[in-house]
C-alpha cells in the first residue's frame, strides 16, 4: 500500500502541493490528472526520494520513505519503479545497456547474465532486434518501450507513469495501457499514473485523482468523475478551454 | 560548500572502486579531455611563447643587449608559471563548459534521477570518471604544452635574434621546486575543475537555458579556481624556497 499523508511541497514562493492526502491499496491503479503544472509529477517523484516533502510523510507499505537516506532509499527503489515522461534512457549506453544497468546495480549481476535477462526483457517489448543501439538511433515511442523495459526488468511490486502514453501513436498507446492493466490484474502490481490521456483514463482507471491548485480536488472511480458536477473538474474531462478553471502558472 | 562535498564524495567513490567498475567511461573521458585538447593547448602555448619570447628579447634589447639569461628565465616561468596555468585556463574553457553541459542535459532530461532509481550514484558514474581523467591529462597537457610553449620562444629567439640554440634551452635556472610547483599547479587545477564544472552541472534546473547557465558558472568557477589555486600554490612553494 502506498501512502501521502499531508504533502506540502514549494519551490520558491509557488506552493504546489498544499496538504495532499491519498492512499493506493495493493493492485489499484491510481490515475492521477490536472492541469500541466498542478504538481502531479513532483507528487509521485515524492514516492522514490526524487524530491523530499516541505511536509508530510510517505509510506510505503510499513517503510516512511521521507527520512530515509540515499543509501537506504536504494531497497525502497527496488520495489517501486518509475517510467519517466521523456523515457530518460542514457544516451552513452546501448538500449541493452541501458536494461541491464538496474539488474546490475540493484540485483549485483555480473555484466553478462544481466545482458542476457535484459535481452529477455527487450524481447518481451519487441525490442530485442535493436538492442545494440543508441537511444538517438530510434523514435519516441521504441525509446518509451525501451524505458518501461527497464522500469519492469526488476519485477517491481510498484510502478509509477509519468505520462506514459505521451507523443505515442494510438497502437503503442494501446498497447502501453493494456500493459498496465495487465500488471495490475495477473501480479498484483500497484501502479500509479500521470496521465492527461482521458481514454487511456477512462479505460484502465480504477481510481482518478484530480490536483487541482495543490489539494486534491476529487478522489474516487472512473464513473465518480462522469457523474460530478464539479465545474472545473467537468470542464478538465470535457477538454474545454472556457470555464472557471484557473491555469497555474510554470514555477 | 556543496563543491568541497562533491570533492569528498568524490574521492570517497573512488577508494570504494569506482574506476575499476567505470573502465569505459574513464577511458573516454580520458580521450575527450586529453586528445580533443591537443590541437587547442598546441596553438595556445606555441603561440604564448612566440609573443612572450618576442616582447621579452625587444625590452632586453633596449635595457642590456645581452641574450643568454632570456632562454633559462622564460624556461624557468614556463616550468613554474605559463604551462600549468594556461593548459589549466584552457581545459577551464574546452572541458569544464563540457562537462556541465552534459551533466545538466542529464539533470534537465531526467537521467540523473533515472541513475539514481537504478542504484547507480550519479558521484560514481558521471564524476568520477571526468574527475580522474582531468588530473591526469591536466598534468600530461601541462607537461606538453611547456614543451611547445619553449620551442615555439626558441625558434622566435633564434631566427629572429640569433641567439644559439644551446644558449636559449640552457637549464641552469631551472631548479627541482620549479618542476614540483609546476607539477603540483597543474595537479590542483586538474582536481578544481571537474569539481567546479559537475558541481555547475548537477545544479541545474529549468530547460536549455538552465543549461546554458550552468556553462557559463563552470567556466567561470573552474577558472577563478586555476586563478586563486595559482596564487594559494604560487605562495606556499615561495615560502617553502625561503625557509631552505
Amino acid at each position: 500500500m502506498i501512502s501521502f499523508q499531508n504533502i506540502v511541497k514549494a519551490f520558491g514562493p509557488h506552493k504546489v502541493l498544499d496538504d495532499v492526502s491519498l492512499t493506493v491499496p495493493k493492485g489499484q491503479i491510481l490515475f492521477i490528472i490536472g492541469t500541466s503544472g498542478a504538481g502531479k509529477s513532483v507528487l509521485v517523484k515524492h514516492l522514490v526520494g526524487l524530491i523530499r516533502p516541505d511536509a508530510g510523510r510517505i509510506y510505503l507499505d510499513d517503510v516512511e520513505v521521507t527520512s530515509l537516506s540515499e543509501m537506504a532509499l536504494y531497497p525502497v527503489r527496488k520495489r517501486c519503479a518509475m517510467v519517466f515522461q521523456h523515457s530518460t534512457l542514457f544516451d552513452s549506453m546501448t538500449l541493452l545497456e541501458n536494461v541491464a544497468l538496474p539488474l546490475r546495480k540493484h540485483k549485483g549481476l555480473s555484466t553478462k547474465q544481466a545482458g542476457v535477462d535484459a535481452m529477455r526483457r527487450l524481447e518481451q517489448v519487441g525490442m530485442a532486434e535493436e538492442s545494440g543501439q543508441f537511444p538517438a538511433d530510434i523514435g519516441d515511442g521504441l525509446r518509451k518501450r525501451v524505458a518501461i523495459a527497464r522500469a519492469l526488468t526488476l519485477d517491481p511490486e510498484y510502478v509509477i507513469f509519468d505520462e506514459p502514453t505521451t507523443g505515442l501513436d494510438p497502437m503503442a498507446a494501446e498497447s502501453v495501457d493494456s500493459l498496465i492493466r495487465e500488471l495490475s490484474d495477473r501480479f498484483q502490481v500497484t501502479s500509479i499514473v500521470v496521465s492527461h490521456d482521458l481514454r487511456s483514463i477512462f479505460k484502465v482507471a480504477d481510481r482518478i485523482a484530480m490536483l487541482y491548485q495543490g489539494k486534491v480536488l476529487l478522489d474516487g472511480s472512473p464513473a465518480d468523475f462522469r457523474a460530478t458536477t464539479d465545474p472545473v473538474v467537468r470542464q478538465f474531462i470535457e477538454g474545454r478551454p472556457e470555464g472557471p478553471m484557473v491555469f497555474p502558472r510554470k514555477s | 560548500m556543496a563543491a568541497l562535498r562533491l570533492f569528498r564524495d568524490t574521492w570517497r567513490w573512488t577508494f570504494r572502486g569506482s574506476l575499476r567498475r567505470q573502465s569505459g567511461p574513464f577511458a573516454r573521458q580520458l580521450y575527450e579531455v586529453g586528445n580533443r585538447s591537443v590541437v587547442f593547448i598546441t596553438v595556445t602555448l606555441g603561440v604564448l611563447g612566440m609573443i612572450s619570447v618576442f616582447q621579452v628579447l625587444i625590452q632586453v634589447e633596449r635595457i642590456l643587449p645581452e641574450f643568454s639569461v632570456v632562454g633559462p628565465a622564460f624556461i624557468q616561468t614556463m616550468v613554474r608559471e605559463f604551462a600549468p596555468t594556461i593548459a589549466g585556463l584552457m581545459i577551464a574553457t574546452r572541458v569544464g563548459s563540457g562537462i556541465a553541459a552534459e551533466i545538466g542535459s542529464m539533470v534537465v532530461t531526467e537521467q540523473v534521477d533515472a541513475l539514481r532509481l537504478c542504484n547507480a550514484d550519479p558521484i560514481d558514474y558521471l564524476v568520477v570518471p571526468r574527475f580522474w581523467a582531468c588530473v591526469i591529462q591536466t598534468v600530461l597537457l601541462s607537461v606538453y604544452g611547456g614543451l611547445v610553449g619553449v620551442c615555439a620562444g626558441a625558434v622566435v629567439a633564434h631566427y629572429a635574434w640569433e641567439i644559439p640554440w644551446g644558449t636559449f634551452f640552457s637549464l641552469n635556472l631551472v631548479g627541482y621546486s620549479d618542476v614540483t610547483s609546476g607539477l603540483w599547479k597543474a595537479a590542483a587545477y586538474g582536481m578544481a575543475i571537474p569539481i567546479a564544472a559537475s558541481q555547475a552541472g548537477l545544479e541545474t534546473s529549468g530547460g536549455s537555458e538552465g543549461v546554458g547557465t550552468a556553462t557559463t558558472r563552470a567556466v567561470v568557477n573552474a577558472s577563478f579556481c586555476v586563478v586563486v589555486l595559482d596564487f594559494i600554490i604560487s605562495g606556499l612553494s615561495f615560502m617553502l624556497l625561503l625557509g631552505k
